[in-house]
């Protein structure tokens, strides 16, 4: 099946959600190319094994629906009858843009596919993980739009053998009158081998005091559920969930989380799963390795003590 | 300036979802996509500053239509709906070119969307309506500031960016960047007369297709059989020692 990978850059080479997918895409011998977008000066993204195209864009523009255009162009001119992409603020954008214009309408949130001869087969997760959702792609041109995490990341060597392709800019470019770069310090919600995370459990944002402690002592990354990021506690981009990242670190512990089916789907595939809450009934320990029934406000100050 | 918003009605998310040949079983009573009221905010705080009329446009099982109700209770003047057979189980691509046409019957020089819905979660409906629409899309917005003008924050993967809002243009709104308001009584006996208007699938241009064919769902039950205590006050010690064994401290 030919593909395309649209894939992105993250601090100088490619994002970790593009070299899942290049995983995937090699494991079933895709005849692919990997089209990149990004803003970044000369990241280190190219492949001596096969073709990539870097898609530069400006940072001082939102101009996806430009690069969107150029995308379709070369689907149509490459016969491409397959095209993945990253769950991401970017992908989801991308892949919306081009299904109008192909027609087709994109899977999103696949966990996994299959190829057999002309029928491919996606699968979702459902039910927070209990149950997987198997759908046949019946378009001329399937687009599938990948959940973080679904694959392990590609090892495959980066160089600097890449084509860089500038964009014609449409009439529905927005320009951008400032960017703010989030200083991230401390290891990240993505990548962290130990993820801790706050729910309404922690009765009041003053509490997550707690959580930043304890993040210190295990050199943890810190995440939330949507009803805390809803609250305003904590900035969406660390929410952990259905509507936010999917992680799945070597430990996650779940402070005041009931458990949540939107919850669980972010976070289910985490290695050793520590659950602290009040409530005995709560789903959270239905998929908790230790669960510990019990106030969280007393137990996590008494466990920063003793660590 | 005329807005339309979208407010998606769906099963009530405090019980579980259930399926029926791979399609969402929806109750009559279904209620507002929490994800919507952020958008309606964002719609509300536009209609103060501009006297914009706002439209709440919906798609899907009418019912009860408790969900189109709890939104124009927020403040919105009235509502466009559809339900039609050949709606059902729509991919992304018909809901938004449905929504499409819904934002032309309405007039509108802006349309709002939450991110992305609760019950469906594909989150490319407002980039697909821009893209059939023909207008900019501003994704992910989770800052509005009105002053002279209207500038919107939208959330990047490395931090946020800043726009001015177009005159005519596509808006997604995630969680948490706007507070929605609560209806008072007032407004909720107000919204009983606000005009609901159902549309008919044959006034729209409908050119999308279903590609999506349902195969089967297979339960993958995953229940740990981990080990639970109550604490009484060393659970601590517990926590650490599990840790030191899995070698993760």
């Amino acid at each position: 099946m030919k593909s395309l990978i649209i894939g992105e850059v993250s601090n100088g080479t490619l994002s970790s959600g593009t070299l899942e997918i290049i995983t995937k895409a090699q494991e079933n011998n895709l005849d692919f190319k990997l089209v990149v977008i990004g803003t970044e000066n000369n990241p280190k993204i190219g492949s001596d094994t096969f073709e990539v195209i870097y898609v530069h864009l400006s940072p001082d523009e939102l101009s996806l629906s430009s690069a969107a255009d150029t995308l379709v162009d070369a689907i149509k001119t490459d016969s491409i009858e397959l095209v993945l992409a990253s769950s991401t603020y970017v992908g989801r954008d991308i892949s919306g843009f081009l299904s109008v214009d192909l027609n087709s309408s994109p899977v999103a949130n696949v966990i996994n596919f299959e190829i057999n001869g002309s029928t491919l087969t996606t699968t979702n997760s459902i039910d927070g993980g209990e149950s997987e959702y198997f759908t046949n792609v019946t378009s001329d041109v399937k687009i599938l739009i990948i959940r973080p995490k679904s694959f392990e990341a590609s090892d495959v060597t980066l160089s600097e053998n890449y084509t860089t392709s500038s964009v014609e800019k449409n009439d529905l470019t927005v320009n951008v009158f400032d960017v703010f770069i989030e200083e991230k310090t401390g290891p990240q919600l993505e990548d962290s081998k130990i993820v801790i995370s706050a729910g309404r459990g922690m009765v009041d944002v003053g509490n997550l005091k707690y959580i930043e402690e304890l993040a210190g002592k295990l050199n943890a990354a810190i995440g939330g559920t949507r009803a805390i990021v809803d609250a305003g506690w904590m900035p969406y981009s660390q929410q952990v969930g259905q509507t936010g990242k999917t992680v799945k670190p070597d430990v996650y512990i779940a402070c005041g989380i009931s458990g949540a089916t939107q919850h669980q789907v972010g976070m289910k595939d985490s290695k050793y799963i520590i659950a602290i809450n009040k409530d005995e009934e709560a789903p959270i320990f239905q998929i908790a390795d230790l669960g510990i029934v019990g106030d969280t406000l007393n137990i996590i100050p008494k466990l920063i003590e003793n660590l | 300036m005329k807005i339309a918003v979208c407010a998606k009605q769906i099963p009530d998310p405090a019980i579980s979802v259930t399926y029926t040949d791979g399609k969402i079983v929806r109750p009559d009573e279904q209620v507002l996509d929490d994800t919507d009221r952020y958008g309606i905010e964002v719609a509300l705080q536009l209609k103060e500053k501009y006297d914009a009329e706002v439209t709440v446009i919906s798609m899907g099982k009418l019912g009860t239509q408790k969900g189109i109700q709890q939104a124009l209770q927020m403040g919105a003047d009235k509502a466009l709906v559809i339900e039609d057979p050949a709606l059902e189980n729509s991919n992304s691509l018909m809901t938004s070119n449905i929504l499409s046409g819904m934002a032309k019957l309405a007039q509108a020089d802006v349309v709002i969307f939450g991110t992305e819905s609760s019950d469906g979660y594909s989150g490319v409906v407002p980039q697909q309506v821009s893209r059939y629409l023909g207008l900019p899309c501003i994704s992910y917005v989770k800052g509005i500031d009105i002053s002279e003008e209207t500038e919107l924050t939208r959330q990047t993967i490395a931090g946020s960016e800043k726009v001015i809002m177009p005159n005519k243009c596509v808006i997604s709104v995630t969680a948490s960047g706007v507070e929605p308001r609560y209806p008072n009584f007032k407004d909720i006996m107000a919204a009983k007369s606000k005009e609901v208007e159902i549309v008919e699938l044959s006034s729209l241009e409908f050119t999308a297709e279903q590609n999506q064919e349902f195969v089967e769902i297979k339960s993958i039950s995953s229940n740990k059989s981990g080990e639970k205590h109550i604490d009484e006050g060393d659970s601590f010690n517990l926590i650490i020692e599990r840790l030191k064994e899995i070698k993760a401290i």
